[in-house]
């Protein structure tokens, strides 16, 4: 009963805290903004409680499968998130990071009924793999942000359109470097996570194949690997910078995606 | 037959792109020359041009001003080499002109509200047209109130607060693109007003300034003021390299950062962002430039986009700034219709009618044998003596106000005869005579 409740009410105060975040970008009133934060910050204390108590109902890990592996990376997203605007004036960037913080505690209660993982990937890899895919996940889901962020600052100053918007989000520059930090983090969290995966699968008895899932994950390594190495060798940054971590992140939800499915079929 | 007319014909950046302003920008070694051959035509008697990156304007003093405002237009699309003017070309005249000077000395008809630049720069265009002696006694008295007007409201109004210029914008750009400019390099193209101008700035944001100028000598002071270094423009390249921010702002009539030199820098700095202001006009750099990924180009234009929020705060300060400017041009007004023929004339006729006819009628009531008839023989005779007192002082006074001393002459005349008192002549029957005798030539 209380996990369905905090479960509604996170959701709920998420998706009013995006909207007004929305708001603020569109129109500017600082007030909007305050308020906004204010209810992400609620929304999260609504996260945490239904994080413990579902361990508490259900004696669910918070990284016991991918539904709790949403769960937790949805709700660290939102704390990076906060922690972030402690030290930056990022308010804007709410409008973005809300809405993914969102899908990904809505695709954590899309299915209930998940079958535990089976014995065998119970192993003590198990933690690590999930672990750091979240903390990479968490990463990349900030960076996609500030990549958004990017993209749009860039064609409002190629437009020369400096009105509200431009003034509210961070500094171009800013949103370029602090994209590249958040993505140098978390390319080596999905490089263990991949390898972790295999190792796992291969425990599984899984036959070292190329899935989908593993596919979209390769891919969403290769634009991560390309968004850090051809900046440095061939300067590819800004624009081209924001577009790549944007297709990785996409990839990396389309393997998180196929989990979901995946659990579901189970 | 009036004085000479006050008149303005011109474009701004609130009429006129960049393209057309820079085409007509006039490079101050030449002003000289185009002042005179203004006043050469005939038609002028008068002018000053006013020649900076946002507006070119013609201000002139003519008897014929209609006459006069051909001979600007024509002068205007000959240097432009466009036949297509007319469309950006604004006109005032009278005490619009009058109006329209102060507020732009003012700064409240800049791009940047209340920026300190272009006070500095009607004064160098005034003092151009004194040197070449084309600068006359009724633009001289209305740029010198020009002058007053700007102090006034600079110091009576809050419109200059915090002192922003085109300069200051352009630092408020790169700022918006880089966040703290603290240790970023800048690089100033050109070392003139705009350049040191924005140099205060930047160095107060703890920016690092690279001057390159032509001539060394100049970078090297205005580098030495602001713990800049100096280059000349045989380091552009290297330097374009190396700068986060460029603000050019050179005299030169060509790009001084072309696009080919730019394809080589935008390789060498791998396409490291990069925020280039060009405030010189006529343009330093090629507007492809601004094609580049992550190259970022703004010019004077498109910088007011920029400055709209500052002019929303000033708005308030413009409003009473705009008031001390009407008083002022009603006050220049009525120095100036003191000026004016005509009404003098008329107030002398009246001023000499209203005296005999009252010594007239003092006398009348004692001549017993005075008839109706004779009464008006007399009042003739009044008349008559009038004209003939007044002939040979009207006619010094309208050949007096063609030369060049025609206000003094006018002013003297008005003050001899108390002619200001402030009973108006034209509204009394006589006056309305005289009037017409003016007008048929009957002096």
């Amino acid at each position: 009963m209380i996990v369905t409740l905090t479960f509604l009410a996170a959701a709920a105060l998420y998706s009013i805290a995006g909207a007004l975040y929305l708001v603020f970008a569109v129109r500017g009133a600082e007030d909007l903004g305050r308020w906004a934060t204010r209810l992400l910050g609620a929304a999260v204390v609504a996260h945490i409680v239904f994080l413990g108590a579902d361990y508490a109902v259900g004696g669910n890990l918070p990284t016991a499968d991918i539904r709790q592996m949403l769960a937790t990376t949805s709700a660290l997203i939102a704390i990076g998130y906060l922690l972030a605007l402690r030290r930056y004036r990022l308010a804007v960037l709410g409008a973005f990071i809300t809405p993914v913080t969102l899908l990904l505690f809505l695709g954590a209660g899309f299915q209930r009924n998940v079958a535990a993982v089976p014995e065998p990937v119970r192993s003590a890899l198990l933690p690590v793999h999930v672990g750091v895919n979240i903390l990479g996940v968490v990463a990349f889901a900030l960076a996609f942000a500030v990549a958004l962020a990017y993209l749009i600052q860039e064609s409002l100053l190629r437009k020369k359109q400096l009105g509200g918007l431009f003034q509210r989000l961070p500094p171009l520059d800013v949103l370029d470097s602090l994209g590249f930090q958040l993505v140098t983090i978390g390319f080596p969290l999905l490089t263990v996570g991949i390898i972790t995966g295999a190792v796992v699968a291969a425990r599984l008895g899984e036959h070292p194949s190329f899935n989908v899932s593993r596919l979209t994950a390769m891919l969403a390594w290769l634009f991560f690997a390309g968004v850090l190495f051809l900046r440095v060798l061939a300067g590819w940054r800004g624009r081209r910078a924001a577009i790549g971590t944007m297709l990785g992140f996409a990839c990396a939800v389309v393997v998180l995606v196929g989990y979901v499915l995946r659990a579901e079929a189970l | 037959m009036s004085a000479r007319e006050i008149f303005v014909v011109g474009l701004s950046h609130r009429t006129a792109p960049l393209e057309i302003r820079e085409r007509l920008a006039i490079p101050a070694e030449q002003l000289t020359e185009d002042l005179r051959a203004l006043v050469a035509t005939g038609s002028v008697d008068e002018t000053v041009v006013i020649s900076t990156c946002n507006r070119v304007e013609v201000y002139a003093a003519a008897t014929d001003p209609v006459l006069g405002s051909r001979a600007a237009r024509q002068w205007l699309a000959q240097r432009a080499k466009s036949s297509d003017l007319d469309a950006h070309l604004y006109e005032r005249s009278g005490g619009d002109a009058v109006s329209h000077v102060f507020r732009v000395a003012s700064s409240l008809d800049s791009m940047v509200l209340g920026e300190p630049q272009i006070l500095g720069q009607v004064k160098d265009a005034f003092t151009a047209a004194e040197g070449a002696g084309t600068a006359g006694a009724m633009l001289s008295r209305c740029f010198q109130k020009a002058f007053t007007v700007a102090k006034r409201v600079r110091s009576e109004t809050g419109i200059a607060a915090g002192s922003v210029s085109v300069s200051n914008i352009a630092c408020e750009l790169a700022a918006k693109v880089f966040g703290k400019l603290e240790g970023r390099r800048v690089l100033l193209v050109g070392a003139g007003e705009m350049a040191e101008a924005a140099a205060k700035v930047l160095r107060n944001d703890g920016a690092r300034l690279v001057v390159l100028n032509r001539s060394l000598e100049r970078a090297q002071t205005l580098a030495a003021a602001y713990e800049g270094e100096a280059r000349t423009f045989e380091d552009l390249a290297a330097e374009l390299t190396l700068a986060d921010v460029v603000i050019s702002s050179t005299a030169s009539p060509r790009f001084v950062i072309t696009h080919e030199v730019m394809q080589t820098v935008v390789k060498a700095r791998r396409h490291r962002l990069m925020l280039l202001v060009d405030i010189a006009v006529p343009r330093d750099i090629d507007p492809r430039v601004g094609d580049f990924e992550n190259v970022f180009l703004y010019d004077v234009d498109q910088l007011e986009s920029v400055s709209r929020g500052a002019v929303d705060a000033r708005r308030k300060e413009a409003e009473s700034a705009e008031r001390i400017v009407q008083g002022e041009v009603l006050e220049f007004e009525s120095w100036r219709k003191s000026l004016e023929l005509t009404p003098t004339i008329v107030a002398l006729r009246t001023r000499f009618r209203e005296v005999v006819m009252a010594e007239l009628e003092r006398t009348a009531p004692r001549l017993r044998s005075l008839s109706d008839e004779d009464r008006k023989s007399l009042e003739k005779m009044g008349d008559a003596m009038v004209n003939k007192l007044l002939h040979q002082p009207l006619t010094e006074l309208k050949k007096g106000v063609e030369a060049d001393h025609g206000g003094q002459l006018l002013h003297a005349v008005r003050r001899l005869f108390d002619l200001d008192r402030g009973d108006a002549p034209a509204a009394t029957p006589p006056a309305k005579n005289a009037a017409t005798a003016v007008a048929k030539g009957e002096l």
